[in-house]
């Protein structure tokens, strides 16, 4: 049982925020909920599908985010209430379906729901989505704090029921991965009766069928004035401060933690009035004007680009003549960056510059001890592969297949932790990276520029759900047009980065229910392509069919290496292998490669023994895999079966 | 280079037979000086021979002598595993290591492009062989006279294993790429049995297949031979205990193609060539008139050919990049 099932009206419960977003799902009596796995979104679907025997919910983790808002449409032209949950960039590939669902209109109260990473932590990019809400046309809620994490979303399924449209719901890594206290409110008892009526008019929202069509983008429009409308009176947004304030800050989402610290730690509580508005788009004119009016400067605080900056600049240009001219800082100023995460220092600092006021926001002395101490018991380690990840035993056979092969030949990246193989942890191996499923399709264009003298070889690396994901397309369209060049898909047996999600690759689903799993190499055969399936842990093996398909093999080939994630559950803390170095063996300070195993392989088992300057096994962090007993030149790394 | 290399004087830098090498001092130190001579290294004798056995001999590249001495040697305990070549998928050589006398007529006939037999042996030794033979092109049998001199670090030295080079004559090798290539179109891959090339005069590549011969001139053969091979200086594997090669006899080139010559160069490569005559495992002839001078001439032009090219690479004459421009036998060759 789950507390977010169990917990009673009332309760206080300390949620992450993203559990707060799936509680709100179900006190608004959500039926299907789908997505794709992505940091920091995945915990909105893992704790639906914990619960959704219990509360007769359909999850599922879809294919990729296109899928899952149209699994989650469906839901809603049959009247049930559906969420789809994905990070920043799975908008993109959602979004061609929400250009169209945005003019066909929903029906049951349908929410997307965004989680997004500023800074980029875990992702490749920090890109702000919110600008698809206004291209779209569609209402855009930011939640400000925990409490309305629950509550917007709750709410959210209802004003799309009220406009009959999608309704967007943006979080970020602060907000979605962090913690604070939710009052729960009611579960419903929901009855749900799914049925499609399309015998209506094509204009008919309830009974017409649901369709993508020019003609409807006036009805569209007009939901999204309803929504402006509903959104004057909304208690998501707030005012804080005096009646006339020498600054007024404007903010949403974790900026309105950060600023109400900053007046707080500033004591600005008579100086600076803060807006923080939940319903960021479409912003409600007549609340902007009332707040305009009370003062001259105005400061907005947001976190990446400046979306409502610029929205409220031009509300603010068309009530000039009613409100004055007023003076704005934010990013366009330079007082808020546009690019990585806000914290409380940066708003402070944004306001010591602007009112005077005298703070040092992180003492010189304390930022630098605090600094120095952090490093002096970490490891000086570059970021890296784990200890027995298959990725490092992958990338060293791709790359000494790729040298001694011996035309410069490259591998196209894609989206997952074998990202890193650009880094010294996969030996610098990849040398394009891009969206999912880019790897794939970037290196069926290098391999048809044969006719223009281009003769590199040519590989693309994708992961086993970033396969289903995104590469068939591209997979498709290099065997139709015969560009030949090498796919590895790094099969791990799951959506492993993002903590283990089930993908049609698998025989589970999200709900634990057994489901068909579909074989990847059989499914690349069955387009034409060659395909060969290895075991990355056998190095030989695997170096021996890259060299194979890159020199012989004409057309798309794929090289399936299938070694489940050394984190996976059915491996984890289990060793295969007890792993030793042979001290008397290694040349240590003598090796004539230079400490291969610590200076190239870098497996963090791997270590350098100080004392006896010969290479050591850290058996705390040594995951057994027993890969590395393959690259000591000297044998000196032995491995005994544990 | 597989990975980026820190070191000035790594494993590889250490041994490679392309690397900054002094001839002289091998020379002296793994040979009897007296044997040594400028145009074949250290040299004892010449013998034209051939395999007795005709099996051996019908399954060879020409008489079969280098099958005969490693099944000999292995057969008789002198080694107990040799390092070949055998061929695997499309003319690419592989070395392996052979423990079994009748093992070896598969890994008979001449290869054209070179394989990491020096690795073999690495492997061999480490995997416990104590008395190992290599067959070796040229360039194999240099790098493991350097490890010979050179037997550092101490740890990891396994050349005191190394029994026993048969060295091959060598003329150069190609890229296994660029012979794929160049074979493409003119023969079925599957259908090609062997390879040679005639003495000079008919500058040619033939190719055997079960189709019948075909012959590629040698001015397109020449564009694949990989890049290293112009600055050899070494025909006859002078770094061996005895080199073979194909042999000259007054019959004309198909008689002496079943025949070869063999230079013995050390006691050991003495010794054994000795035993195969005395079980009768080899066949002797005569050697013919004015086949010394002839090899001697072809292998100077070897040396020349390679000082030149070391001098045009460098842009001087007192700078012969790996090899030293005082070596008694090579300064000869620089104006």
């Amino acid at each position: 049982m789950s507390v977010l099932l169990d917990g009673k009206e009332g309760m206080e419960y300390m949620a992450m925020g993203n559990e707060a977003i799936a509680r709100g799902a179900l006190e608004a009596g959500v039926k299907v909920a789908s997505g794709y796995p992505g940091t920091p979104s995945s915990e909105i679907i893992e704790r639906l599908a914990d619960v959704a025997k219990e509360a007769d919910i359909y999850v599922e983790w879809s294919v990729n985010e296109k899928v899952a808002a149209e699994v989650a449409a469906a839901a809603s032209f049959a009247e049930l209430r559906s969420l789809a949950s994905m990070k920043q960039v799975g908008v993109n590939v959602a979004s061609d379906f929400l250009l169209h669902l945005a003019i066909s209109g929903t029906r049951g109260g349908m929410v997307l729901v965004t989680c997004e990473d500023p800074a980029a932590h875990s992702s490749t990019n920090e890109g702000d989505s919110r600008g698809y809400a206004k291209m779209m046309e569609f209402p855009l809620l930011e939640p400000g704090d925990f409490q309305e994490a629950k509550d917007m979303t709750k709410w959210a399924f209802e004003l799309s029921e009220e406009i009959r449209n999608l309704v967007m719901l943006r979080s970020v890594t602060r907000m979605s991965h962090a913690s604070g206290n939710v009052t729960f409110g009611r579960l419903p008892k929901v009855e749900a009766q799914a049925h499609y009526h399309f015998s209506g008019s094509m204009l008919d929202p309830d009974k017409g069928p649901v369709m993508s069509y020019g003609f409807k983008h006036a009805q569209q429009q007009q939901k999204l004035k309803k929504a402006a409308e509903i959104f004057e009176d909304s208690p998501f947004n707030t005012y804080q401060g005096p009646e006339k304030p020498e600054l007024l800050i404007i903010t949403c989402s974790v900026g309105n933690l950060y600023c109400k610290e900053a007046i707080n730690l500033l004591g600005l509580e008579d100086r600076v009035g803060l807006l923080k508005l939940g319903t960021t788009w479409p912003l409600p004119p007549r609340l902007l004007k009332k707040h305009l009016s009370m003062t001259g400067e105005i400061l907005i605080v947001e976190e990446i680009l400046p979306f409502m900056e610029e929205n409220v600049k031009v509300l603010a240009a068309e009530m000039a003549q009613e409100i004055g001219i007023k003076k704005f800082y934010g990013k366009h100023s330079g007082q808020i960056p546009s690019i990585g995460e806000l914290s409380p220092d940066i708003v402070i600092q944004a306001l010591v510059d602007l009112l005077d006021v005298g703070y040092e926001t992180v003492p010189k002395e304390y930022a630098e001890k605090a600094g120095a101490a952090a490093f002096a018991r970490a490891p000086n380690r570059q970021l890296t592969f784990c200890p027995g990840c298959p990725h490092r035993a992958s990338f060293w056979s791709i790359h000494n297949a790729l040298e001694l092969d011996g035309r410069q030949g490259f591998v196209c990246g894609d989206i997952g932790c074998y990202g890193m193989a650009v880094l010294p942890t996969g030996f610098s191996t990849t040398k394009t990276g891009h969206a999912m499923g880019s790897g794939a399709g970037v290196a069926s264009g290098f391999a048809k520029l044969r006719q223009f003298g281009m003769d590199q070889p040519v590989m693309a690396v994708c992961g086993d759900s970033t396969f289903f994901h995104a590469i068939v397309p591209a997979l498709v369209n290099a065997v139709h047009h015969k560009s030949s060049f090498t796919l590895v898909v790094l099969d791990n047996s799951g959506t492993a980065m993002t903590g283990f999600q089930s993908h049609p690759g698998l025989t589970v689903n999200a709900m634990k229910d057994e489901s068909p799993a579909l074989d990847i190499a059989e499914i690349c055969r069955s387009m034409g392509a060659k395909v060969e399936v290895r075991d990355p842990f056998d190095l030989k093996e695997t170096q021996e069919a890259l060299n194979d398909l890159m020199e012989y093999q004409e057309g798309a080939k794929v090289l399936v290496l299938k070694q489940p994630c050394a984190l996976s559950p059915e491996k984890k803390a289990e060793k295969k292998y007890n792993m030793r170095v042979d001290q008397e063996i290694c040349l240590g300070e003598d090796c004539g490669c230079n400490k291969l195993c610590t200076r190239i392989f870098r497996c963090p088992g791997l270590i350098w023994d100080m004392e006896k300057k010969a290479a050591r096994i850290d058996e705390v962090i040594c995951a057994g895999c027993g890969v590395c007993a393959d690259i000591c030149p000297s044998g000196a790394i032995v491995r005994e079966e544990a | 280079m597989l990975h980026a290399c820190d070191l000035e004087e790594g494993r590889c830098y250490a041994y490679c037979p392309r690397t900054p090498t002094d001839l002289e001092q091998l020379r002296q130190a793994l040979y009897d000086p007296k044997d040594l001579t400028p145009e074949l290294g250290p040299f004892k004798g010449l013998y034209v021979t051939r395999a007795a056995d005709e099996s051996t001999r019908s399954s060879a590249q020409h008489g079969g002598t280098v099958t005969a001495l490693v099944k000999l040697a292995l057969e008789e305990g002198l080694l107990d595993t040799a390092v070949l070549t055998e061929e695997s998928e499309r003319f690419l050589p592989q070395g392996v290591s052979v423990s079994d006398p009748l093992g070896v007529v598969r890994a008979s006939k001449s290869k054209f492009v070179t394989s990491p037999n020096v690795a073999a042996f690495n492997e061999a030794a480490k995997g416990g062989f104590e008395k190992i033979g290599v067959v070796a092109t040229p360039c194999q049998a240099l790098a493991l006279a350097k490890m010979r001199l050179k037997p550092e670090p101490a740890k990891d030295n396994h050349i005191d294993k190394l029994s026993l080079v048969v060295g091959l004559f060598c003329g150069w090798a190609l890229s296994w790429r660029d012979l794929a290539r160049l074979l493409k179109g003119k023969a079925d891959e599957d259908s090609i049995v062997g390879m040679d090339i005639p003495p000079s005069k008919y500058e040619c590549m033939e190719v055997y297949t079960t189709n019948g011969t075909i012959t590629i001139p040698l001015e397109e053969v020449l564009p694949s031979v990989k890049e290293g091979c112009q600055y050899c200086f070494d025909m006859t594997a002078e770094f061996s205990d005895l080199s073979v090669g194909s042999a000259r006899v007054p019959e004309g080139w198909d008689a002496a193609k079943g025949w070869n010559q063999v230079i013995v160069r050390s006691r050991a490569g003495q010794e054994l060539l000795d035993l195969a005559r005395s079980k009768g495992v080899l066949e002797f002839r005569d050697l013919p008139e004015g086949n010394l001078e002839k090899l001697k001439t072809a292998s100077m032009n070897k040396k020349k050919f390679c000082v030149a090219a070391l001098v045009k690479k460098s842009g001087s004459s007192e700078n012969l990049l790996y090899l030293d421009p005082q070596d008694p036998v090579l300064s000869r060759f620089i104006n």
